[in-house]
């Protein structure tokens, strides 16, 4: 991933057009596989994206150096977006509400489409690794991460101990965190 | 994990309980190990966010985007217009708001078997094409074939809609305009993007546009014929908040079509909170919309039009307002539809029949029978300031709501 910073920031704080094309540019992707992973539709994935660019030109003040990197935040707020979509659209059918659209949807083929999609090595490493995690971090990690869980309803969902959903979250974490370490080496 | 680095994982995961999270942010203000924990956790998140599968995004969201950037029309003249003044003089909260629903009747109802059962399976035949441009679908992943399978299928949504057209409809005025609203709105942009994605020259936008049409269409058939599709009628019909971002997403960079005409949307002012309190409701709105886009796209001078919803430029009302740079003649074309001169002129008669969709709509919204009151009232209407044309309607506002929900 492209390594823009809180430099950059301060330029689309400035009205600098250029610096959020570079913005656009350098994490767009990695902002919408993400929201596409969480939401598993396009167009819901696009309208997450659009909303955060477009707070993030119009009010650049959202964001402030004391709330860590501005990368992190901004992926931070990506996922936190995309997880509040998938909890009112699951809210929505738990409560029968009938959605033409969602209640009739055929499988999704695994592909990515016309345009092939061109990752970054931490990206392309990162997903690697995570889908070599042992089957029980990543569901783990699917839940917490992926579908906003929080490890008290995964303990009861999987019927683990709270201790046990822990300790799998910290494993996968590490990791993630050791694979990366090698890339950068 | 130790409990600080497990607060900062879960802080960050926004699954922190509230009052917890506010004991972490006061941590934060004087604690190095916190700042550093949450760094931390933060660093941790990005390797997870970056763990999805790569995915890419389509140029035409790029373009949408980074138009975003550009400066908003203004407004400032025309809202200070002496249309817009009368219209502050005379808007006037109603004691129950409109919910939508108002504009119903039965399809049964239409003595026309062959209009019933066209439009019936018109409507069957989009919940069909739903699911094959949604979100998930394999259109939206790239994958055609399927869609284009089903596009294949004769007749095409174009000739349904012209054999339909073509039919006269001898009935009561509120049937013929449920029949009207249904096939002139947002059908003559459906059915011109899935001419475009049957044939060879396409874009991923274009499946995208498709998968909102639909989606409108349907619910502008459900409000206009109350038995064409009860279950999700009843769903429709239940109180839920729809934010004018719906609206927004939907319009905001979007290529529109009327029949043969194109245009270009901008958007640059929409208002954040709800407009409409029932999918019914917006199902009419939306109608309303397409119709302003109906008539002014194919007027535009340069191919562009502004499609804006701004609020409390007139109290307790949401003003709906497209504009575009048009040349004199074609101003003219449309102040005569908007004042009803020729209304049965060939060219036009369709155009005619949109306004007085809107017309119609804007009696049941404002709660008042006579349209030339609420003409005078410049509750809608037509003008020209400097080289551009602008229609506007007015509709009520929610009072007390902060928030929109999605549809």
């Amino acid at each position: 991933m492209q390594k823009i910073e809180n430099e950059v920031w301060e330029r689309i704080h400035n009205g600098d057009i250029s610096a959020f094309e570079e913005l656009y540019d350098g994490f767009a992707k990695v902002m919408f596989s993400l929201s596409l992973e969480i939401l598993g539709d396009r167009w819901e994935a696009e309208e997450v994206i659009q909303d955060i660019f477009s707070v993030l030109w119009k009010k650049p003040e959202a964001y402030s150096p004391t709330k860590g990197k501005f990368s992190s935040w901004l992926l931070v707020l990506t996922r936190n977006r995309s997880i509040d979509r998938y909890r009112s659209r699951k809210r929505r059918l738990d409560r029968g509400e009938t959605d033409e659209i969602l209640s009739s949807r055929p499988d999704q083929m695994d592909k990515d489409g016309a345009e092939k999609a061109t990752a970054s090595d931490e990206h392309e490493h990162l997903h690697r690794a995570f889908t070599r995690l042992p089957q029980e971090q990543r569901q783990v990690i699917e839940l917490s991460y992926f579908k906003g869980m929080n490890q008290q309803e995964i303990a009861k969902q999987l019927d683990l101990s709270l201790g046990t959903v822990k300790s799998r979250t910290r494993l996968a974490i590490e990791k993630l965190r050791n694979s990366l370490s090698t890339l950068r080496l | 994990m130790d409990t600080l680095k497990q607060k900062a994982l879960d802080y960050t995961l926004g699954v922190l309980p509230k009052e917890e999270s506010l004991l972490f942010e006061a941590m934060l203000e004087e604690d190095d190990e916190a700042r550093s924990s949450l760094a931390e956790a933060q660093e941790d998140c990005t390797n997870l966010a970056l763990s999805s599968k790569p995915k890419s995004l389509g140029k035409e969201v790029r373009s949408r985007i980074l138009e975003n950037c550009q400066p908003g029309l203004c407004f400032d003249s025309f809202l200070d217009s002496e249309s817009i003044q009368k219209l502050r003089e005379n808007f006037s909260r109603q004691d129950k708001r409109y919910q939508g629903g108002g504009g119903c009747v039965p399809l049964k109802g239409l003595q026309n078997s062959q209009v019933q059962d066209e439009l019936y399976r018109l409507y069957q035949d989009l919940l069909v094409l739903s699911p094959l441009v949604a979100g998930d679908s394999n259109a939206a992943a790239g994958d055609m074939s399927g869609l284009q399978k089903v596009l294949q299928k004769s007749p095409s949504f174009s000739q349904s809609v012209d054999s339909l057209l073509s039919h006269s409809i001898e009935e009561d005025h509120p049937v013929v305009q449920s029949v009207q609203r249904s096939l002139l709105s947002s059908m003559p942009s459906l059915s011109f993007f899935s001419d475009r994605l049957n044939g060879g020259s396409f874009a991923m936008g274009d499946v995208r546009r498709l998968f909102y049409l639909c989606r409108d269409q349907l619910k502008i058939m459900r409000a206009s014929f109350g038995d064409i599709d009860p279950p999700r009628l009843v769903e429709d019909e239940k109180l839920r908040l729809h934010s004018a971002g719906l609206l927004k997403t939907k319009w905001w960079g979007a290529e529109h079509a009327y029949f043969s005409s194109q245009g270009k949307v901008r958007c640059g002012h929409f208002f954040d909170g709800p407009v409409t309190e029932r999918c019914v409701e917006f199902a009419e709105y939306d109608a309303n919309m397409y119709c302003l886009a109906n008539l002014l796209s194919p007027r535009s001078a340069n191919g562009e039009f502004h499609m804006e919803l701004i609020k409390d430029a007139v109290p307790d009302c949401i003003l709906a307002i497209a504009t575009a740079e048009t040349k004199m003649e074609k101003h003219e074309e449309i102040e005569e539809i908007v004042h009803g001169i020729n209304p049965a002129n060939p060219p036009f008669q369709n155009d005619q029949i949109l306004w007085n969709l809107i017309e119609e709509s804007m009696t049941r919204a404002h709660q008042h029978a006579s349209l030339s009151e609420l003409r005078d009232a410049c509750l809608f209407g037509c003008q020209r300031m400097e080289n551009s044309t602008y229609l506007w309607f007015a509709w009520p506002a929610i009072e007390n709501a902060h928030d929109g929900a999605e549809a």
